[in-house]
C-alpha cells in the first residue's frame, strides 16, 4: 500500500539570517487530514520555517514540498491550495471588513459564502466597518475569515492566538478550526505554530517541538501523554535509593518524590512501590508540560 | 449527557468519548433511540479535533453501540452487540484480567474484590433505576 503524498514535507531544511542561524537541520512531515502542531519559543524557527513553505523565503539548505512541489518551482500551484494567516496582520486602511474579504476571495478559485457569514456573525464583526478601526484581535479574526473561506487543502496558521484576549481566543480556537475541518474533515490539514500550546491540547493530532532551528521531539499527541508522566511518592522517612536514572528530572523534598518520566512509567512504579511509600500516583504530562519538561531538560 | 476529557489520564481522547458513552448508556442517561450530540457541536464544546469525535462515533459504530441514520445523526443502538457471544466474552474477559492485574498491585484481595465487584454493579443498577424514575415523572407531571 503506497501512503499518499504528504500535505508538508520538510527535509534537512536550513535558513540563516545573516550569520544568526533560524533553521538549522529541520525535518518533519505532515499527513493529509492532520492538526499538526509547531511548538517553540519566541525564536525557535518556526516563522522561518512556514515563509519557507511558501516560498517567502528559499531554502538555503535541504528542501521543502508542500503536495509534493516545491514551492520555489510552483509558486502558484502551492498557494492556490493552501491559506496562510501570518503572525502579523495588515490590511488596507481605507476598506471596509467587507470590501476586504471581497477583494480576499477575488483571487480565490472557490469562497464559501455561508461560511463568511456564519463567522462574521459569530465574531459579531460589521462589515461596514473600516479596517483600520479594528482592535488587534478583529484584525486577527478577519485574517482567519478570508482563510478558512476558500475551502484550500491546508491552512498554516502562524501564532493565530499570541496577542489575543483570553475568551476571543477561546472562541476562535473551537470556531475556526471547526469550520475549517467541516467541509472535508478527513482531508483538511491544518499546521499551527504557537507557544501557547494548552489552548491547541485537544485539537492537535502530532507535534513537533522545536528548539534553536532544530526538531527537539515529534510526537503524536496521545502516544506523547502516554509516554510523559508525572510520578508522585511519599514516604514515611526520607525517600529510600532508587534507581532513578531513567527518569527525565527527579525532585526530592522532604519525605517526598517527585518524577518526570519518558517512557518506562509502569517499571519505575513498580520499583518504587516495593520500597512501601505511603502514598503513590501517577498522572500524565499535558502537551504544555511536555513542551516545558523537553527544553528544560 | 455531559462528557469531560481528562489530558492527564493518559488516555487517548478518542476513546475517553467512547468510554464516557458506552457508561452513560450502561447507566441509563442515555437511552436507546436517542440521539447523540452531533461531531462539530460537540468537538467545539470539548475543544478537540472533530476528527477526534468521528473516530470515537465511527469506533462506538463498529461495536454496536450507535448507529448513524444519514442525514439524521447518530443514535443510540438497542442492546444488540453484533459479535457473537464468545468474543464478547473473550472481550470483557481481558478487561477482567486487567482489574485483577490491578487489584494485586494494589493490594487488594481476592473476597474484597469481589465484594467490590458487586458493590459497583449495585450502584449501576442504582443509577439506571435513577434514570428510569426521571423518566417516569416527567411523563406524569
Amino acid at each position: 500500500m503506497s501512503s499518499p503524498t504528504p500535505a508538508i514535507e520538510i527535509q534537512n531544511l536550513k535558513y540563516a539570517y545573516g550569520r544568526a542561524e533560524a533553521v538549522n537541520d529541520l525535518s518533519l512531515s505532515v499527513q493529509r487530514g492532520r492538526c499538526y502542531g509547531l511548538f517553540g519559543r519566541n525564536g525557535a524557527g518556526k516563522t522561518t520555517t512556514m515563509k519557507c513553505l511558501l516560498n517567502l523565503l528559499r531554502p538555503q539548505g535541504g528542501q521543502v514540498r508542500v503536495f509534493g512541489l516545491d514551492p520555489a518551482k510552483h509558486e502558484v500551484e502551492v498557494k492556490r491550495r493552501l491559506a496562510y494567516v501570518p503572525d502579523q496582520v495588515a490590511f488596507y486602511p481605507w476598506m471596509t471588513v467587507r470590501e476586504t474579504l471581497d477583494y480576499l476571495a477575488s483571487f480565490r478559485d472557490r469562497w464559501s459564502a455561508k461560511t463568511e457569514q456564519s463567522l462574521l456573525e459569530r465574531f459579531r464583526l460589521n462589515p461596514a466597518q473600516k479596517t483600520a478601526g479594528l482592535s488587534k484581535g478583529q484584525r486577527t479574526q478577519v485574517a482567519l475569515i478570508a482563510a478558512v473561506c476558500p475551502e484550500t487543502e491546508l491552512l498554516v496558521l502562524d501564532e493565530p492566538t499570541s496577542g489575543l484576549d483570553p475568551i476571543v481566543r477561546r472562541e476562535f480556537i473551537e470556531t475556526v478550526i471547526g469550520a475549517y475541518q467541516e467541509g472535508d474533515p478527513g482531508n483538511r490539514t491544518i499546521l499551527v505554530s504557537t507557544h501557547l500550546i494548552a489552548e491547541f491540547e485537544g485539537l492537535i493530532d502530532e507535534f513537533t517541538i522545536v528548539d534553536g532551528g532544530q526538531s527537539v521531539l515529534t510526537l503524536h499527541a496521545d502516544e506523547a501523554r502516554d509516554r510523559y508522566q508525572k510520578i508522585r511518592a511519599r514516604f514515611p522517612h526520607t525517600p529510600p535509593e532508587i534507581d532513578l536514572s531513567h527518569a527525565l528530572r527527579v525532585k526530592k523534598t522532604g519525605r517526598e518524590l517527585e518524577l518526570i518520566v519518558n517512557g518506562g512509567g509502569p517499571e519505575l512504579l513498580e520499583r518504587i512501590e516495593r520500597q512501601n511509600p505511603e502514598s503513590l500516583t501517577t498522572e500524565s504530562l499535558t502537551l504544555e508540560e511536555i513542551f516545558v519538561a523537553t527544553l528544560q531538560a | 449527557m455531559l462528557l469531560q476529557i481528562n489530558y492527564k489520564s493518559g488516555k487517548p481522547v478518542y476513546l475517553q468519548v467512547v468510554d464516557q458513552i458506552k457508561a452513560a448508556a450502561a447507566a441509563g442517561a442515555l437511552k436507546p433511540g436517542e440521539a447523540l450530540p452531533c461531531i462539530r457541536p460537540l468537538a467545539e464544546e470539548l475543544r478537540v479535533n472533530r476528527n477526534t469525535i468521528a473516530k470515537a462515533y465511527s469506533e462506538l459504530e463498529s461495536i454496536g453501540v450507535i448507529e448513524t441514520l444519514p442525514g439524521k445523526g447518530c443514535f443510540l443502538k438497542e442492546n444488540h452487540s453484533p459479535l457473537r457471544k464468545e468474543i464478547r466474552r473473550k472481550m470483557l474477559i481481558e478487561e477482567i484480567d486487567q482489574a485483577i492485574v490491578q487489584a494485586h498491585h494494589l493490594q487488594v484481595p481476592r473476597d474484597e474484590f469481589l465484594q467490590l465487584v458487586q458493590k459497583r454493579l449495585e450502584v449501576l443498577e442504582e443509577r439506571r433505576r435513577s434514570h428510569e424514575n426521571l423518566k417516569v415523572e416527567k411523563r406524569e407531571g
